[in-house]
């Protein structure tokens, strides 16, 4: 069974698993899902059967949470899917790099420095123009499925 | 010499106007520059007087566009400027109107026409109850010579046209706006009603008359087809006069209008209008053979015309169709008291004309479809439909008697098989006729049937009726299991069908069960043999045949069935439908009575989806759906009913006759069904298949949805079930399952929710408070247990992240917001420790899951249920340890979010988050709510020497700490908006002495919040504000007027705390009050809440209010305007006696007088 190959998989990489297998039908909006090997949130659930008198199967919709692209998917209800372990950790933001690369500071104390910024002009802005102008910026970083990506930012006050 | 020089100069002008008109018109036609031409043709309609322009450009410009505008330029004029005009002014401008109509009757350019009829009827309102009677009947002197065709075809036309728009314009759901009170629409409404509407009616029937006869005589003549439509039109216009004033009072209404139930429209889909004019107008029309006339008209036509096939929907023959309609809908006191024989008469004159559009319903059908258009059978069918609601069923039955051998309901049913017989022909799904003869003819039997079934007990279906209703529910039987077979494999439908079914289809199926009920002793046994047809083709054709179709069949019966016996519980315990209690009474043995039968074989159906290998092969999902629906209904009617022992009661205490009859049938189905018959072996076989529903169909979401929603639901709410409930094993053992297997996890994690409820409430049935108690501990330690427990581990932050870990905490959430949802006083205590022992992890999980936002809103919508609750059972030591805790709650919510920011390339991803924060902050604003409502209801037993929190400084504190988080982009989601700000105003008006205790910057927050609201588009959060506004206002002026400080230094002139001369806050607040409330929009029904508010701030600053009148008063360049103005002020605060203090009395003063004042002055002040 497809379930248990993937089960099997998930457990090789022993400890931090990128995936979970669980019930389509227990997947929910605004929950994650792996469509297409990307790691989605879920934007849209719908039900229906195969057949008026089959069984039931999940329609979902979602949207990849590093790209933005959307991605579709038809599984059988009772069937599993693979949810992606997503983690977030808060660094506090210590320099913006001119070749891209932001520094971020680690709750032991080291630095961070293989993250790159955004590409996108509008997300870059905000960044930078909050380090500009001087505040104490606290940057979320979203790793899921081996990639990562900075996915809020929070101002702690100015900087003293 | 002068004289002449001031008319070339006037000349100049009028042209140049009208040439700068007519250039706006052409650049919008040819959209170039439209914002600038609207500009030039607004600027005319605004410029004081412009009346000679408008009269010169409707008489002499070539463009028909520009005559329109003019036109329209010339109403809003005069509807502003109306107060000024001289009483010679106002005439003119009517005859001006009349005349040009007139006039130019045989323009091509129609709507021109149609707009200055339009604002002649709308200045003849404005000026309707200014007019004397000899003016009025001087305008309609001239429109009845023109009715009466002295003028010619055309003006007659127009003239029908002139009294169209007049009395669109007197009815209050179409009248055009112009700014005035209710009372002046009312009052016209009433005089043109008793004056005029007959007077116009006559005039245009007689028109009617005359030309009609002109044109059955002649071939050609359509401007005589034209006026007859004009009539028939108008006359239409006046059947469907909302009656009011001559229909008397409602005492005189006669047996024949009793029969009508306005709570009919609850299930129709057609709408049928009953007319009832009163009897001022039963010589118009009913006496003078009016009503035959139409008929003898229509057949006329009808005949003369026969030979076109289109002719059916001409317009002509619409509207005298629609005409027709009308009259057969009279009713009330129009009819005089003669026992209903005039009623009959009138009806039987009508029928004899409408059954030709009908009978014989093959033949016509057969017509329609090889192209015969279809509008005169469904108006046929909606005559019927007319006739039924103003008759009884027998008064009805017995109209065709006199023309033919057999009654109305035997015409009426067999048009009903011929319609249903057409519609098993067609596969398609679209819409065709049939479907809508169908509907209205199946509203036409809701109609019937509802009269004879509901009050009046003595009007009852004639025996005629009752075979036709059993013949027409055969025939509806055998379509519905037809378009199941045929559509099983329609798989594309599928799943709009599938949730649609159940509710949507809800509708007809109920009018099929009222049929079906009318014929309780043929439809029931039917019902039974064709369910234990297809289950025993189910069972032979099992492994060998697909049983799709016999489970599409059985599903369809299934819906069929539990309407038929059963009515649906929504909100309230249903009881056994009065069909059944009143028929069957020969049956004493319950195992024979029809019902049982019906319901035992459902029932055992049931049972078999026990057995796995007959599930797999006998049942689908969607069958089982059916089932549980099934199960719910029924068990809501007939399960251990309450009923059965009111009925044991009676039954020995008084035993009459009487009681036996009426009770005898329903009582033998209930004992079978009590605790005493097989209640319990039913309801064991009930939960084991609600266990099965959420154990062996992993996924089946919309399944198990109606099992715990529905079926589950319906069992826990009857405490005499939950008795039995209780005790059952099967019931212990589904208990046990959810609290320890994993399966019962992998539901849905709202069912999880409705199913923790439901064990909550079941408690309803266990004696002892002691062991209800306990009973809720049992079935809620395994979900604090487990939270708390996770809340200790070491490695929570990194587990805690986990995919499996999120949903195992998301679905004890959900369960315990289904618990805490069940509170009841009996059981509170348990429920209060259940979330005493989570409340640590509640923090540690809100902070762990600060990113997982459907994490964060159950965490929050756990508290808020819970604290709704307990609330209000809380003592003072408990109280205050539920307060602190949600106001750390509070505290860490928005050290955790406030500042933050989402980044995602993705539109919908951000759009989402926001949504997101939107539903967090609602919850919090519920929370606040929730701790509000315990100022106002309190059951703690406390005596007064505890020291107990106050609730108003906490919610304020609360608000302060939310307050941040709201951004105005949030507060574009209208419902944080509406929660927001009506807690906000709650807090004011309840506590305004709290205000002057704030500090500065929470005073200042609050106050621009209720400035913002004040400008908001939305009524209600104006309406709220200025309910604040008011409460802080008054609190201040009354603690003032004693001397004490009221809302403090802040509120005062002068010393703001920016140091600037800006005056107090509520200097402020009159200000921005006063300019909305001139020059602004807003909705006039804020209005009296808007005087509410000012009156009080007028009175804290009565000086600032005076600086202010007056400047307003200087500012007015016009003479008679500020003359106008500060008489205006003036009465404001000085008309009705108005005195300086705040009572009751005084603001209803004050209200009165805003009005008068807005209506005084805002036309010219938003103009000028």
């Amino acid at each position: 069974m497809s379930d248990e190959e993937h089960h099997f998989e998930a457990k090789a990489d022993a400890g931090a698993s990128k995936t979970y297998p669980q019930q389509a039908g227990t997947i929910r909006k605004n929950g994650y899902i792996v469509i297409k090997n990307r790691p989605c949130k879920v934007v849209e659930v719908s039900t229906s059967k195969t057949g008026k008198h089959g069984h039931a199967k999940c329609h979902f919709v979602g949207i990849d949470i590093f790209n933005g692209k959307k991605f579709e998917d038809i599984v059988p209800s009772s069937h599993n899917c693979d949810v992606p372990h997503v983690n977030r950790t808060d660094y506090q933001l210590i320099d913006i790099s001119e070749d891209g690369f932001v520094s971020l500071l680690t709750e032991s104390g080291g630095t961070k420095d293989d993250l790159r910024l955004p590409t996108d002009e509008n997300l870059l802005g905000q960044i930078k123009d909050g380090f500009a102008e001087g505040k104490d910026l606290v940057v979320s970083v979203m790793s899921a499925m081996g990639e990562e990506q900075i996915c809020a930012l929070k101002d702690i006050g100015p900087k003293n | 010499m002068e004289g002449q020089q001031y008319q070339g100069e006037l000349l100049a002008y009028l042209q140049s106007t009208m040439r700068a008109i007519e250039a706006a018109c052409t650049s919008i036609q040819m959209h170039t520059n439209p914002a600038a031409a609207e500009a030039t043709i607004l600027s005319l309609s605004r410029s004081p007087q412009p009346y000679k322009a408008c009269k010169f450009i409707m008489e002499n410009s070539q463009l028909a566009n520009a005559r329109f505008q003019a036109a329209g330029a010339l109403r809003d004029a005069a509807i502003r400027e109306w107060s000024f005009l001289s009483s010679d002014d106002r005439n003119n401008l009517i005859n001006f109107c009349l005349n040009f109509v007139f006039q130019h009757a045989g323009s091509p350019e129609g709507y021109v026409q149609a707009k200055v009829s339009s604002v002649a009827a709308q200045l003849l309102k404005r000026g309707w109850l200014e007019f004397s009677v000899s003016e009025k009947e001087r305008f309609f002197y001239q429109v009845n010579q023109a009715i009466l065709g002295s003028h010619g075809l055309q003006v007659q036309f127009v003239s029908i046209n002139f009294l169209e728009s007049l009395v669109s314009e007197f009815s209050p759901t179409t009248s055009s706006a112009m700014g005035l009170p209710r009372e002046f629409i009312e009052q016209c409404r009433k005089s043109i009603e008793l004056d005029y509407l007959k007077v116009f009616y006559c005039w245009t029937r007689d028109a009617a008359l005359g030309v009609a006869a002109r044109i059955i005589e002649s071939d050609s003549g359509t401007d005589e087809v034209k006026v007859c439509t004009a009539a028939l039109r108008f006359m239409l216009q006046i059947m469907t006069w909302e009656f009011r004033y001559s229909s008397n009072s409602v005492k005189n209404i006669n047996i024949f209008s009793d029969a009508i139930r306005p709570d009919n429209t609850l299930l129709n889909r057609t709408e049928c209008i009953v007319v009832q004019p009163g009897p001022a107008w039963r010589e118009v029309l009913l006496s003078s053979g009016h009503a035959i006339w139409l008929v003898k008209l229509y057949s006329a036509l009808r005949q003369k015309f026969s030979r076109d096939g289109f002719w059916i929907d001409c317009p002509i023959a619409v509207a005298a169709r629609k005409v027709i309609l009308q009259f057969c809908s009279l009713a009330g006191t129009v009819f005089p008291s003669d026992g209903g024989r005039l009623h009959e008469h009138h009806l039987l004159q009508l029928l004899s004309g409408v059954i030709k559009w009908i009978d014989p319903p093959d033949a016509v059908s057969k017509e329609i479809e090889s192209g015969k258009s279809s509008s005169e059978l469904l108006d046929g069918c909606r005559a019927l439909y007319a006739m039924a609601t103003v008759t009884t069923p027998s008064t009805f039955d017995k109209l065709l008697k006199s023309m033919r051998p057999y009654g109305t309901l035997m015409l009426f049913s067999n048009l009903m098989c011929e319609v249903l017989k057409v519609l098993m022909t067609k596969e398609s799904d679209e819409e065709t006729w049939s479907w809508e003869a169908r509907d209205i003819l199946l509203d036409t039997w809701t109609a019937i049937l509802t009269t004879s079934s509901g009050s009046s007990e003595n009007a009852t279906l004639p025996p005629e009726g009752v075979h036709a209703a059993a013949s027409v529910f055969l025939l509806i039987v055998e379509s519905e299991l037809k378009g199941a077979c045929a559509s099983v494999f329609n798989d594309d439908s599928a799943s709009d069908y599938l949730h649609a079914s159940i509710s949507a289809m809800d509708e007809r199926l109920a009018s099929y069960a009222l049929i079906a009920r009318a014929a309780t002793d043929v439809t029931v046994p039917l019902l039974t043999s064709l369910f234990n047809d297809r289950l025993s083709r189910l069972h032979q054709g099992r492994g060998i045949v697909d049983p799709t179709e016999t489970m599409e069949e059985l599903y369809s019966l299934l819906l069929l069935i539990g309407h038929v016996i059963a009515d649906e519980g929504e909100g309230e315990t249903p009881l056994v439908p009065n069909a059944i209690q009143r028929h069957f009474l020969d049956y004493v043995e319950a195992e024979k009575h029809p019902v049982v039968v019906l319901s035992s074989s459902v029932i055992r159906f049931a049972e078999q989806s026990l057995d796995p290998e007959a599930r797999s092969s006998i049942f689908s999902p969607r069958l089982m759906e059916a089932i549980i629906w099934f199960l719910a209904r029924w068990a809501l009617s007939y399960l251990m009913s309450p009923e059965e022992y009111k009925e044991a009661n009676h039954d020995s205490g008084l035993g009459s006759t009487n009681q036996i009859q009426s009770y005898g049938s329903k009582g033998i189905i209930l004992k079978f069904f009590s605790e005493y018959g097989n209640g319990k072996t039913v309801l064991d076989i009930i939960v084991r298949v609600c266990a099965t529903t959420l154990l062996s169909y992993p996924g089946e979401n919309f399944l198990q949805g109606l099992t715990c929603c529905q079926l589950l639901h319906a069992l826990v709410r009857q405490k005499n079930i939950c008795v039995h409930l209780v005790e059952l094993e099967s019931w212990r053992d589904l208990g046990h399952t959810f609290a320890n297997e994993k399966i019962l996890f992998m539901l849905n994690a709202s069912h999880q929710k409705s199913l923790a409820q439901t064990f909550i409430l079941s408690t309803a049935g266990v004696k002892n408070s002691d062991t209800a108690n306990q009973y809720v501990r049992n079935v809620t330690s395994h979900m604090t247990t487990y939270l708390a427990e996770l809340c200790d581990k070491r490695d929570l932050r990194s587990i805690a992240e986990q995919p499996d870990i999120i949903l195992l905490v998301t679905c004890l959430l959900e369960r315990l917001r289904g618990a805490a949802g069940a509170c009841e006083p009996r059981i509170q205590k348990s429920l209060y420790e259940m979330g005493l022992s989570v409340l640590k992890a509640i923090l540690v999980l809100l902070e762990i899951y600060k990113h997982e936002s459907a994490v964060v809103y159950l965490l929050l919508k756990f508290v808020v249920d819970w604290v709704d609750g307990q609330i209000t059972h809380l003592e003072a030591q408990e109280t205050s340890i539920v307060v602190d805790f949600c106001m750390r709650l509070l505290q860490l919510y928005s050290s955790l979010n406030i500042g933050k920011i989402s980044l995602s390339t993705s539109s919908a991803l951000l759009s989402d988050a926001e949504t997101d924060k939107c539903k967090d902050l609602r919850a919090l604003l519920q929370l606040l709510s929730g701790l509000c409502s315990k100022d106002l209801v309190d059951f703690s037993s406390d005596s007064s020497d505890t020291p107990t929190t106050n609730i108003s400084q906490v919610v304020f504190y609360g608000l302060h700490i939310v307050t941040p988080l709201i951004s105005l982009e949030l507060l574009k989601y209208p419902k944080l908006c509406h929660d927001y700000f009506s807690l906000l105003s709650h807090m004011l008006e309840v506590y305004p002495e709290m205000v002057g205790q704030l500090n500065g910057e929470a005073f200042t927050r609050v106050l621009q919040t209720l400035d913002f609201g004040l400008h908001h588009q939305d009524v209600d959060v104006v309406s709220m504000c200025l309910r604040a506004l008011k409460a802080l206002a008054s609190y201040h002026y009354k603690e003032t007027t004693c001397g004490r400080p009221g809302l403090g230094s802040q509120a005062s002139s002068g010393s703001h705390p920016t140091g600037e001369l800006k005056g107090g806050i509520l200097s402020q607040f009159l200000r921005s009050l006063l300019h909305l409330l001139l020059f602004e929009n807003y909705s006039s029904d804020l209005v009296g809440v808007a005087a509410d508010a000012l009156f009080p701030l007028i009175l804290c600053e009565q000086g600032l209010y005076q600086t202010l009148g007056n400047e307003l008063i200087q500012g007015q360049v016009n003479p008679n305007f500020r003359s106008r103005l500060s008489n205006a002020f003036y009465a404001l605060t000085s008309a009705n006696q108005l005195s300086s203090t705040l009572d009751r009395i005084n603001c209803q003063r004050f209200r009165k007088n805003l009005t008068a004042f807005l209506i005084e002055v805002r036309g010219f002040m938003r103009t000028m």
